[in-house]
């Protein structure tokens, strides 16, 4: 199982599409930076098909003013949960 | 585990510089082993000794070194993409004949073949981009 970081909104850049085509079935995908305004219900539909395996970065949620507004397949995790999604993992992806 | 990072992103035109190093102190306070943080690209910048941010500024450059000094995490710098962009040591200044230098120690300028080194010998590379 792979993690894929992607750190553009799908709004903006079309390189949510280069991660998916990359992924595996497994694989789980991470909304950093810029990128967590996929995880608003108005986006999340750029990211069907994640249920489960989806996350995006609480940190990067609050300094934009979106926690607690993300679409409720989302899964929130803090810097802390990001470390660990690396651990369980076995290597990473960044796209950008 | 043993990790890496590679760091892309100039400070203050993307946020990869300071997600990297939130992820950083994320990575040791979960008792990890952070080997080293690879400067690559635009992302060399932040190793640039004269950095003068406001004081009511994170000092990147300050966070990188502090990190080095509390966990032995190497900063590496990649030589090819620093000379580009102006940043030199001590010694690559005088091989260049230029009157000053400008990477900050302990900052380390080093070849893509540390990277390579770090991916191998790393449980988990982790690349912060632009």
């Amino acid at each position: 199982m792979l993690l894929h970081i992607v750190n553009r909104s799908p709004a903006t850049s079309q390189v949510y599409r280069q991660a998916l085509e990359g992924m595996g079935q497994d694989d789980r995908l991470l909304l950093i930076e810029d990128g967590v305004q996929g995880a608003l219900p108005q986006l999340v539909r750029y990211y069907d098909g994640l249920q489960g395996r989806l996350f995006a970065l609480k940190e990067d949620l609050a300094s934009r003013g979106l926690l607690g507004r993300c679409d409720g397949e989302v899964q929130v995790v803090d810097v802390d949960g990001f470390v660990a999604l690396t651990e369980e993992a076995e290597r990473t992806v960044s796209w950008y | 585990m043993r990790y890496a990072l590679l760091l892309m992103g100039a400070p203050y035109s993307h946020q990869a510089s300071h997600s990297a190093l939130r992820f950083a102190q994320a990575v040791v306070a979960r008792g990890h082993r952070l080997e080293a943080v690879f400067f690559y690209h635009d992302g060399v910048q932040n190793a640039a000794r004269l950095a003068a941010p406001p004081q009511d500024e994170p000092h990147l450059v300050d966070a990188w070194v502090s990190l080095h000094r509390e966990h032995d995490v190497a900063l590496q710098v990649c030589i090819a993409a620093a000379l580009r962009r102006g940043l030199m040591d001590r010694r690559e200044a005088e091989r260049h004949g230029k009157s000053g230098h400008s990477l900050a120690a302990p900052f380390e300028l080093t070849g893509l073949g540390q990277l390579v080194d770090l991916g191998l010998r790393c449980d988990r590379l982790v690349t912060f981009g632009p």
